[in-house]
């Protein structure tokens, strides 16, 4: 041994360190037992993975049992002399869960016994979380996963994926999951195979239950360390909802494209920075502005009533002007009718504004004929009570004729005189029927001033008040709730109440019943101002109704005939306002005159 | 053969009175003129004419009214009556219309013929009687 000092030192360096230096530094972790499970032996990284080990059975120190396992490879390796490995599950020295591969190995003595066990452990811990964590991730993540070999078999398919179609192992893609007896066309896992790169496509899949799904997938090479591959990772992400959200956003979109181009309204709208971004064009009609000509802020501001942009930005989010001037580009104004909306995120910060606007120039031009239409119409019935006048003037004219013919074949001087004068007199009354008709047609112009309108219903009640009570007829007067001050022609007005007033005394005269009434009443209701005046007198049918109050019914002799509710009928139109009338043969009538605030008359400013 | 008939004319024209009146005499007939509808209700029951022309449109109180006094009186019921009015059809449906009102016995409309005016009163006074 001395002979070889040099080698053999180095020899036996090398022993020792296998034997001592080695055994403790080999990042394993050792230990050997004996038959009854005690830990006799175990090196520095067993003790720095399990903790103190002498004078302890391996469960214990593995597993933190206090009897044996119920598996136990070491009792089957003493028992056979084999060797075992094994993934295994325990306690590290701080009570914490590991995972270990374990060796078990047995130790022959001379004769052939195993007197001792050993164990070599590999602690893979980390390795096995990252494995679960992978296999968590391959299932869970919201997206389909499968791998596919170059037979386009289906290696492996995550759980998201065969909870929806079942198991999937060794099934062909395309039949699977599209249903086809052959390979697809375009296959974007064939592209992989041929290339080695990623791929990505659309692909549509059908379920057994056949409902369809639009896909966005991506295949990935799963490449060896040497750069072959045998198997394509497909990933398929769902994007039907995506797809149906775009499909909607683009009816939508194209819906209020098509509503704001062919709208009838003006629609407009401008951006948070305040440029106009929308003009459709109807607005550009109304405003006189061509097609592709841009319309700047200031532009905008110019054409809207004045500070009508402020106004909107500024206040709650929605101004409406059921009644304003615009005017055109070329500074012309007209009528519209105006709406401004804030637009507000979610935040409430401002996102823009958008305007409609209503041309009101045919509306107001079309409420201009009808009043006019109106107008004519009651010169029609006029026309009607007029011949009623004219009737009585050609008896009266004829009635001249007779007595002058009469007297003359009798030679009666007297009589030829009288025929005379009725001639004249009724010819200089013509001229003067003429007149009123004329000053009818005409008009007056309605001088509209501040009043109270319960005023005038009070006024014409007292009036009456003396001639219905010696009528034996109750005459009441009520005003209802408040009715403010309002812009009317108190004359005018004074005149339409007298004219209904006065047909229902009429109207109660001829009735039949025994008790009668009239009753004024005065009120107002959402911005509407009403008379009424009701009667339980004679009533009318329909074709009265038309004819009766507007051709017979008259007692001021020829210069008013049939004229009293033509001209209430006028007053209240002039008046913005309608005339309603309820009547039934034998049960009594109403009338009621409205007036919506909104349409009375401007009040004319008084005279110095 | 009888005395003079006895005509009452109710009308608020001076001119158709007197029209009427000299048409009437002319005729050999009596007459009575009322300008409104109280004279021609009291002359009515004064006088007891044998028959009666009313005018329905007049001031202080209409043709109507008086029309519905004649036939509400027990001793002026019996009276003929003669609507002449410058209104037209439409005004005989609405007397029809109202309860208690029987149709009047003729309804004739202004501007009125002479010849026919006459001719309707004889029919009723003469013919209709027997």
């Amino acid at each position: 041994m001395a002979k070889k000092t040099n080698k053999a030192s180095s020899k036996s360096d090398l022993e020792k360190y296998i034997n001592k230096r080695l055994f403790d530094t080999i990042p394993l972790g050792i230990a050997v037992i004996d038959p009854d499970y005690n830990l006799v032996y175990a090196n520095e990284t067993f003790e720095q993975l399990f903790g103190s080990w002498g004078n302890r059975k391996c469960y214990h120190v593995y597993k933190n049992r206090e009897g044996m396992c119920s598996y136990c490879e070491s009792a089957m390796t003493l028992k056979d002399g084999l060797p075992r490995a094994n993934e295994e599950a325990g306690y590290d020295k701080n009570g914490l869960h590991i995972h270990y591969l374990q060796h078990t190995a047995p130790i022959v003595d001379d004769d052939g016994n195993f007197p001792y066990v050993i164990h070599i452990f590999t602690n893979i811990t980390e390795a096995t979380q990252i494995r679960d964590e992978h296999e968590v991730l391959f299932d869970q993540v919201p997206c389909n996963i499968l791998l596919i070999d170059r037979n386009f078999r289906i290696v492996k398919a995550n759980k998201r994926l065969t909870d929806w179609l079942g198991d999937l192992e060794g099934a062909y893609c395309f039949e699977s999951l599209k249903g086809l007896k052959h390979k697809c066309t375009e296959c974007t896992a064939r592209q992989t195979f041929a290339d080695g790169r990623i791929h990505t496509g659309y692909h549509v899949w059908k379920s057994p239950a056949g409902k369809t799904l639009h896909l966005h997938v991506i295949t990935i090479p799963l490449k060896r360390a040497d750069g072959s591959f045998d198997l394509v990772m497909e990933m398929a992400v769902d994007v039907t909802q995506t797809l149906n959200l775009q499909d909607g956003l683009k009816f939508a979109h194209s819906f209020l494209e098509t509503v704001i181009s062919t709208s009838m309204d003006g629609i407009f709208a401008v951006n948070e920075k305040g440029k106009v971004t929308i003009f459709n064009p109807a607005a550009r009609k109304f405003f006189n502005i061509k097609d592709n000509q841009v319309i700047s802020r200031e532009e905008l501001a110019g054409i809207l009533p004045q500070g009508f942009l402020t106004q909107v930005s500024g206040g709650p989010g929605h101004v409406y002007l059921p009644e304003t001037e615009v005017k055109t580009i070329d500074g012309e104004t007209f009528p519209v009718r105006l709406v401004g909306n804030k637009l507000k995120r979610s935040d409430d910060s401002l996102l823009g504004m958008a305007f409609s606007v209503q041309d009101l120039r045919e509306i107001k031009q079309l409420e201009k004929e009808k009043l006019e239409a109106e107008r004519l119409a009651a010169v029609g019935h006029t026309v009607a009570g007029l011949s009623h006048g004219v009737k009585n003037l050609i008896t009266a004219l004829e009635g001249g004729m007779y007595m002058l013919n009469s007297g003359l074949s009798k030679g009666n001087i007297e009589r030829i005189q009288k025929g005379l004068e009725m001639l004249m007199r009724n010819i200089e009354r013509i001229s003067l029927f003429v007149k009123t008709f004329l000053s009818f047609s005409k008009g007056r112009e309605i001088r509209a001033k501040i009043c109270d309108p319960a005023a005038i219903a009070k006024e014409v009640v007292e009036l009456y008040e003396v001639k219905a009570d010696e009528l034996g007829i109750v005459l009441t007067n009520e005003k209802i709730g408040d009715v403010p001050p309002a812009p009317i022609d108190y004359e005018s007005m004074h005149e339409c109440l007298t004219n209904l007033v006065g047909n229902a005394i009429d109207a109660c005269q001829v009735s039949n019943g025994g008790s009668c009434y009239v009753a004024v009443r005065t009120f107002e209701k959402n911005g509407i101002i009403t008379y009424e005046v009701s009667d339980n007198g004679c009533g009318m049918d329909y074709e009265v109704k038309k004819k009766v109050f507007t051709t017979f019914f008259t007692t001021k002799g020829l210069g008013g005939s049939g004229l009293g509710l033509l001209m209430t009928k006028k007053i209240v139109q002039e008046h913005g306002g309608k005339i309603e009338l309820e009547s039934k043969p034998g049960q009594g009538t109403t009338f009621r005159i409205k007036f919506p605030r909104s349409r009375l008359p401007k009040v004319i400013e008084k005279e110095a | 053969m009888n005395a003079k008939k006895k005509i009452l004319i109710v009308d608020d024209e001076q001119d158709v009175l007197a029209y009427f009146a000299a048409v009437f005499q002319d005729s050999g007939y009596d007459t009575i003129l009322a300008g409104d509808g109280f004279e021609g209700y009291e002359l009515a029951k004064s006088e007891k004419p044998d028959l009666i022309t009313l005018d329905i449109t007049m001031p202080e109180q209409s043709g109507l009214k008086t029309y519905y006094q004649f036939k509400k009186h027990p001793a002026l019921k019996k009276i003929p009556v003669i609507i002449i009015t410058a209104t037209d059809e439409s005004y005989k449906n609405f007397l029809n219309e109202l309860n208690g009102f029987s149709t009047p016995e003729v309804f004739l409309s202004k501007p009125i013929d002479p010849e026919e005016l006459l001719k309707v009163v004889a029919d009723i006074l003469f013919d209709n009687n027997i």
